[in-house]
């Protein structure tokens, strides 16, 4: 092929039913070979109209493979277009300077050495890598090195550019998936209905199969006829359309997914109408693949879409009056028809006249016997009767089924039946508020399509609370008409199989499985369809069973001796169609939650982490300095992140007391007093402290990562029953935070606090206060998860980044600093204090936790009392205990406690290490840890496993710090 | 993604919603035995068919009961816990 072939002898002059500008011509290439198109052409219809027939090489035997369906349905015309793979190539449109590829052939596709596989065939059934590659198992990754690069797709480049991709939610009454003349009708009917209606189709317009039709209908040529409906359709003020559009899955309650370019549609309808039609499908005969084969409507489609003539001479298999159809169609084209072979005995006679009186020989009757051709479809052996004849043609063109598009009626609920008469699964029974019309539900003849698409519409409108009693008698003559009509349906689809099978002749177009793979599948005990799909891999390649489902169906039941409708069917799952990862990914859509402080610590070096969905300060740089100031100086720590309640009402101290392990009836105003809650299990769920500011107010605290948990969780009780005259509020973001500690915390605070005695006997240890610091009205907890003196100050949120300036404004004289996460773990395991869930987990009670002395077994009941009971009668199996590491070794969070034993290195587990440090305060490493009963005592020694080494650690009491103490108290 | 009609808001996406589990019946902490106990906390009917299960609403903070099939998911009824029901 010359370089640069401008639009050859292959194009059809202009017709109003084209999609085409033939003003704009582009230039792309092709295995690097330039090739023009005009605006409007598909990759496809362009290549085909320079002559191209040879789009692919087969994923197994690497036989050519040409177009076949030019829908984007079947497997044949995928490319690689620049770093995408796998792109249809008969639906893509042709971008100018697009870099196409072919895949799966090497070095070329016009000589690609591994079609020689063919010749072996023999020597590869079937499930063979199965088989041939599993022993020895350790070469499984070379085999699999070769196997990948023998049968594959596309490429994916691994340095491809990110792209922007999105979500788009939609709402409509009714949703019609498929704007062919069943939705159409449907969408109109719904509309005025005054139903707000949601239109959806895959392809860049409306129309459906007349789209590409020119049979006349009322005096026109069909597309005419539809752009009449789509104009109506489009200028309906209840009807929104979206064309390009791939409903990808249908969801409970009628939540559909949809793709249209980088936009992932997540559409929730009221009611929904299924018009997606019908696939045509391929026939099962002897060489079916080769190029030059193409499906009727895909013809059509290259003839009037693109105005592309697929082949010079031409032979017609029909079933159906479309076969016929695209036989005058050709014929109107200036294409040679060397035949139709009519599979029915009774053709449609009008039809059938207008070719005989053009000459055309159609044989009825007739079968297909095989193909044959070398690079491309030569001649075709024709059955009828007992007279067997060869004719000589390059288009091969095949009008013999259809199998409904029903996936979204599976994903449904709907039952799928199989109709002997149609030879076609049809939907029996549907569930609410869904419908089906059209070739979706087996019905090909338009007027008869229209009836079922206005009916649908209506029916559709009216199960989502639309429509009068005018609706209502329309939809009970409608019903009644689509009966009778349904009653008189004539097959459009071939029921039979060849008689014998043939040596390639493809069932299965994805995945090379021809009629006798699925016959030793059988043989193999694979003889259902879910299994036969699984070993053979039939349905589960690009067209994802749309070319193939039904011939494997008929196979299957062929040799199983059953009928199809005790085969059965596979079911359908989402996606439909291929979906990009990227719009199924889209933008991070991920709630950041921030603290009033949170630029300062940008500004002030911080380094974030995340905490939960929260952002909070790692560390500022050194968190050892941060450690040392805390216990030598003064320092600050935004807290905001903290779970924060208000409990208001009267019962708010018998609420304390169910929730919390410990006592609470005799916590005095202005006292603040640690607290442990359980679940129901027994199991800690949250740590925090709780404040007694009145008689009926409760301040209380929970954990960053507990907050909401808590929250939800007290809810869930006050409102199942308990009755208790309490309102509970989350006031986590109406508060600010911070936790300003050290021996000069009491020094900074004073100079910023009016209006309270900060002296240690007017505001000890666990009590609270109210003061106003730096001008804001602020609540004041002495308590001490650090181990030193400490004040937490919780403040207006809006004004919690002014009292955090106005405090560290206040330290300076002291060289006060901020401090992060980081330092507080160290700061607070110094000090023996558990984090709840890392130091315990789902199983951990409060006796076993070291929590055991706040546990009030005789108090009345309390979440987890019952459970905890239960456990302490149990008995006690493991304890959370502290140690030290006298080697100095760092071990990891999550290292095993471990002692000789049958494990498979002969250790076996004993516990482990839920939080561990070098400590710079005491100068040695220290970690608190899970051990047996029995081992928890001082000075007891146990194994560590830290990174594949055996190291003792020794058991400490807790605290490690301050145990008297004095420097919280001071 | 199934609508769920909070008994407050109104149908919403499922996606707004937590699922609270069955709605069980707790045994009195006197008379259980560490067997009955476990039975309650862990052992769950599954039912294929009308289950009564509690949700709570994430944008409100409502705590309600519905009604679900387990199967068509079609939600029956959603209310708020009352004693007598």
């Amino acid at each position: 092929m010359t370089s640069s072939p401008i639009i050859t002898n292959r194009r059809l002059p202009s017709s109003p039913s084209q999609t085409l500008n033939r003003q704009k011509v582009v230039t792309f290439t092709f295995d690097g070979k330039e090739y023009s198109a005009y605006e409007g052409d598909t990759i496809a219809s362009a290549l085909a109209a320079a002559s191209v027939t040879t789009f692919s090489r087969s994923f197994k035997y690497h036989r050519r493979r040409g177009l076949l369906c030019a829908a984007g349905n079947c497997p044949n015309c995928l490319v690689q277009v620049a770093d995408e793979p796998n792109v249809r190539s008969c639906t893509a449109p042709v971008q100018p300077g697009m870099a196409v590829r072919s895949q799966n052939a090497w070095p070329s596709l016009d000589t690609d050495v591994m079609s020689l596989t063919q010749l072996v065939d023999r020597f590869l059934p079937v499930g063979f890598y199965y088989k041939a590659f599993m022993r020895p198992r350790a070469l499984w990754p070379l085999y699999e090195r070769i196997l990948r690069r023998a049968a594959g797709l596309g490429e994916v480049v691994p340095d491809s550019k990110p792209g922007y991709f999105d979500k788009v939610y939609k709402h409509a009454d009714v949703a019609v998936i498929g704007g062919g003349p069943a939705g159409l009708k449907a969408a109109m009917a719904a509309a005025n209905a005054s139903a707000h209606v949601l239109l959806m189709d895959t392809e860049p317009a409306l129309g459906g199969h007349l789209r590409y039709a020119t049979h006349d209908i009322g005096g026109h040529p069909a597309y005419e006829y539809a752009a009449n409906l789509i104009e109506q359709v489009s200028n309906h003020p209840g009807i929104e359309v979206m064309t390009g559009t791939t409903a990808i899955g249908r969801y409970d309650h009628n939540w559909i997914g949809a793709q249209t370019e980088n936009r992932l549609v997540k559409l929730r309808a009221q009611s929904l109408v299924v018009s997606t039609g019908a696939y045509e499908i391929p026939a099962l005969f002897e060489n079916n693949d080769l190029p030059g084969i193409m499906l009727a409507s895909g013809v059509r489609r290259l003839l009037h879409l693109w105005g592309v003539v697929p082949g010079q001479r031409a032979v017609v298999v029909s079933a159906n009056p479309r076969g016929l159809q695209t036989a005058l169609d050709l014929l109107k084209s200036g294409i040679q028809v060397a035949a139709v072979a009519e599979l029915r005995s009774a053709p449609e006679i009008p039809l059938v006249e207008q070719l005989k009186a053009a000459g055309v020989n159609v044989i009825a009757n007739a079968s297909i016997v095989k193909a044959n051709g070398g690079g491309r479809v030569e001649n075709v052996t024709l059955k009828s009767g007992s007279q067997i004849q060869e004719i000589a043609c390059d288009l091969l063109v095949l009008s013999s089924g259809y199998m409904p598009a029903s996936e979204l009626l599976f994903q449904s609920g709907a039952k799928l039946t199989w109709d002997e008469t149609l030879n076609e699964f049809t939907p029996s029974s549907l569930p609410e508020k869904v419908f089906a019309a059209g070739e979706t539900a087996g019905t090909h003849t338009l007027s008869d399509i229209e009836l079922e698409g206005e009916l649908a519409g209506l029916q559709a409108a009216l199960s989502a609370g639309f429509g009068d009693d005018t609706v209502r008698a329309r939809i009970g003559a409608l019903v009644e008409k689509v009966h009778e009509q349904r009653a008189k349906r004539a097959p459009w689809t071939i029921g039979d199989l060849p008689e014998v099978a043939g040596k390639k002749d493809f069932v299965c177009f994805c995945e090379d499985v021809t009629r006798k793979d699925v016959k030793q599948s059988i043989d193999e005990g694979y003889d259902s369809m879910e299994l036969l799909k699984r070993y053979s891999t039939i349905s589960m390649g690009p067209c994802q069973g749309k070319m193939c489902n039904m011939t494997a169906m008929r196979v299957c039941a062929h040799y199983n001796q059953q009928t199809i409708a005790e085969t059965g069917t596979t079911t359908s799952r989402p996606p439909i169609k291929t979906v990009t990862m990227g719009a199924l990914g889209g933008r991070l859509m991920t709630p950041v939650r921030v603290t009033p402080m949170h630029d300062w610590h940008l500004a002030h070096g911080a380094k974030m982490m995340n905490s939960g969905v929260w952002k909070r300060p790692e560390h500022y740089g050194d968190p050892t300095a941060e450690v040392r100031a805390v216990r030598e100086g003064v320092a600050l720590i935004d807290i905001s992140t903290l779970g924060k309640l208000h409990l208001h009402g009267p019962d708010a101290p018998v609420l304390l007391e169910r929730l919390y392990v410990n006592r609470w009836r005799k916590l005095g105003i202005g006292r603040v007093r640690y607290g442990v809650m359980l679940n129901n299990e027994g199991v800690v769920m949250d740590d925090g402290v709780a404040a007694c500011l009145s008689d009926d107010f409760y301040y209380i605290t929970a954990t960053s990562s507990g907050a909401t948990a808590v929250y939800e969780w007290i809810e869930s009780y006050l409102q199942s029953g308990w009755m208790l005259n309490v309102h509970l509020l989350d006031a986590t973001e109406l508060r600010a935070a911070m936790n300003l500690t050290g021996p000069f915390a009491r020094e900074v605070l004073a100079k910023v606090t009016e209006g309270v005695d900060l002296s240690s006997t007017a505001f000890p240890y666990m009590h609270a206060r109210q003061a106003t610091i730096a001008g804001v009205p602020a609540l004041l907890l002495r308590v001490g998860f650090t181990g030193e003196l400490g004040y937490e100050i919780h403040v207006p949120s809006g004004f919690g980044l002014q009292v955090w300036e106005a405090l560290m404004e206040a330290g300076k004289a002291h060289n006060i600093k901020p401090f992060g996460v980081e330092a507080q773990r160290v700061l607070r395991l110094e000090k023996g204090h558990i984090i709840v869930g890392q130091d315990t987990d789902g199983m951990s009670n409060p006796l076993e936790a070291g929590l055991e002395g706040l546990v009030k077994l005789d108090k009345d009941d309390f979440i987890g009392k019952t459970s905890l009971v239960f456990a302490h009668e149990h008995g006690i199996e493991n304890r959370l205990v502290g140690f030290e590491m006298p080697d100095g070794t760092l071990p990891e969070e999550g290292n095993q406690i471990v002692q000789p034993g049958k494990g498979p290195i002969g250790l076996e587990i004993i516990g482990r290490v839920t939080s561990v440090r070098r400590s710079p305060t005491l100068n040695k490493v220290i970690g608190l840890c899970w051990l047996p009963d029995g081992m928890n005592n001082p000075g007891q020694e146990f194994t560590i496993r830290v990174r594949g080494e055996l190291k003792t650690g020794r058991v400490v009491i807790l605290p490690f710090y301050d145990p008297e103490n004095a420097r919280l108290n001071a | 993604m199934i609508l769920l009609p909070c008994p407050n808001c109104g149908a919403r996406n499922v996606s707004e919603f937590r699922f609270g589990g069955e709605v069980t019946k707790q045994p009195a902490p006197d008379q259980t035995t560490p067997a009955s106990w476990a039975r309650y906390l862990y052992m769950r009917k599954n039912v294929l068919g009308v289950q009564r299960e509690w949700w709570y609403h994430n944008a409100c903070g409502s705590w309600f009961i519905a009604e679900r099939h387990t199967k068509t998911q079609e939600i029956q009824s959603t209310y708020f816990y009352s004693p007598e029901k």
